[in-house]
């Protein structure tokens, strides 16, 4: 077969619904694009640990504790499940964290937006989740298979993410008026973040096309946005929070909430490197990846002693 | 980084004694014990595993249907001695969480000669992939492991969305407003 008359079957397999499988032929456009997105979003998951991570020893009461610990251990075994996926693409672990660890791969922006008070931790729950919980509801649909399980997976245990974030903003929202202003404050710093998430607009979206074309994507970045937008002001006004958006208004006419312009300045800024915490981040990782080698060296060590292992 | 390049395991889960054990992902370990370990850590976080089973990737022998239908020059093969397989396939295309299931055995001298005998014994139809490992490169939790290994998660209430009764909260906001 020519190389058109791959291109033809490939496409028509998608067309007709069908899963691409590890073994079967892809374009390397369709390759490259998927170990792009899917270990960002391994690596998202894995620097996600860590602006909750930071309150697991200030929670409040053992409950919070133990739920906080929880979700922080989900997001670990989430980044796993990704990092495996984009390995059947035939990269390998060790490229996956070099490329996190010096920098050269991208991870969601919006941790890099520091933690500042408890109730953070309730609207990165709701604001933040919510928003993944979108793009990964549309991913669950995605036609390379490893990808597609592993987002079917994630979108069953980030339900628990969500609805503890939300729980949470609920009960300070009905507080003292001391913590419904907490909460408030911490619903107008990661609101537009959580907007950010989504990416671009389409117009300026280098890939969606081709991403929606070959079924990786199912929607384009604006429309999810607009979905969440539509949910969250909804919600967040039934418990008597306000939206940090001077400009966001409902539209009759489509049933739509309209947000103002998002501030793309800032966008590229976090995404190139220059945000609030992206440096304290990184450090993080490479810490982590520094201090946890004695381990590596010893259960190397003692898999080599006794032999139990088949060599690699 | 030549310190983190362990060997890639397969993991294999058991959900219900109904339901066989189906491919949940990969881990990477050191050796057999460790990726239990960690299949346990990374896959089983919520309480529904029965047993795991994990095998290094480089033993197992994959085709997609893509593949039997483009070639047939796989099927020559040196023989070793014989010995039993597993034959696990992938069937359908809905979205779901798992992806190869296990559907019996076959004895054979080479991982080649397992999957022709598994194509002639298994149904071939809405199969999309086949995947055949040899019995003895698989390490399985024992049944005296399940009360330490699975058995925890079932006390964790707090890891399933229905323990926050936040819909229904959000719904008498909601009639509250209105009201």
């Amino acid at each position: 077969m020519t190389y058109d008359e791959k291109l033809t079957a490939f496409e028509a397999r998608i067309a007709r619904g069908e899963k691409i499988e590890p073994g079967d032929w892809m374009p390397d456009e369709y390759r490259k694009q998927l170990i792009r997105m899917i270990s960002q979003h391994g690596h998202s998951e894995i620097v996600g640990m860590l602006p909750e991570g930071k309150y697991i020893t200030r929670a409040p009461n053992l409950r919070q504790k133990l739920v906080l610990l929880a979700k922080v251990q989900d997001e670990g075994g989430h980044g796993q499940y990704l990092y495996h996926a984009a390995e059947t693409l035939g990269t390998t672990r060790e490229e996956i964290v070099e490329a996190l660890l010096t920098g050269k791969a991208k991870y969601s922006s919006v941790f890099n937006y520091p933690t500042l008070s408890w109730t953070d931790m309730g609207a990165i729950g709701w604001l933040v989740d919510g928003a993944a919980i979108m793009n990964q509801t549309m991913l669950a649909h995605c036609s390379y298979g490893p990808y597609s399980r592993a987002m079917v997976r994630i979108c069953t245990e980030e339900g628990f993410h969500k609805k503890q974030g939300q729980e949470m903003v609920i009960r300070y929202a009905k507080g003292t008026p001391k913590q419904k202003a907490m909460v408030q404050d911490s619903i107008n710093r990661w609101w537009w973040p959580s907007l950010m998430m989504f990416g671009p607009h389409d117009a300026v979206s280098p890939n969606s096309e081709q991403l929606i074309r070959w079924g990786i994507k199912t929607k384009t970045n604006d429309e999810l946005r607009q979905e969440f937008v539509n949910e969250m002001v909804a919600d967040l006004h039934a418990v008597d929070l306000s939206v940090p958006d001077p400009d966001l208004h409902f539209d009759e006419q489509t049933g739509n909430w309209i947000s103002g312009e998002i501030d793309w300045d800032e966008f590229w800024r976090v995404v190139k490197g220059d945000g609030p915490c992206n440096k304290e981040r990184l450090a993080a990782r490479r810490k982590a990846h520094d201090d946890g080698l004695w381990v590596r060296e010893a259960m190397a060590a003692y898999a080599q002693k006794t032999q139990r292992t088949t060599t690699a | 980084m030549s310190d983190t390049q362990w060997l890639r395991y397969e993991v294999f889960e058991k959900e219900r004694p109904d339901l066989p054990h189906r491919n949940a992902g990969s881990v990477h370990a050191p050796d057999d014990e460790m990726a239990l370990e960690n299949a346990r850590d990374v896959f089983v976080r919520r309480p529904n595993c029965l047993s795991l089973w994990v095998a290094p990737s480089n033993q197992i022998f994959t085709k997609t249907a893509e593949e039997l239908a483009a070639d047939s020059s796989w099927r020559a093969a040196p023989s070793r001695r014989s010995e039993v397989y597993l034959i696990f396939n992938k069937q359908g295309q809905r979205n779901a969480e798992t992806f190869v299931s296990h559907v019996g055995e076959v004895e054979a001298r080479s991982p080649q000669e397992a999957l022709s005998k598994a194509l002639e014994k298994f149904s071939r139809e809405n199969v999309f992939v086949w995947w055949v490992c040899p019995a003895q490169a698989v390490t399985r939790s024992e049944d005296e492991d399940t009360e330490s290994m699975f058995a925890p998660a079932t006390s964790k209430m707090y890891r399933q969305p229905n323990f926050y009764k936040v819909v229904t909260e959000m719904q008498k906001l909601k009639r509250e407003g209105e009201e």
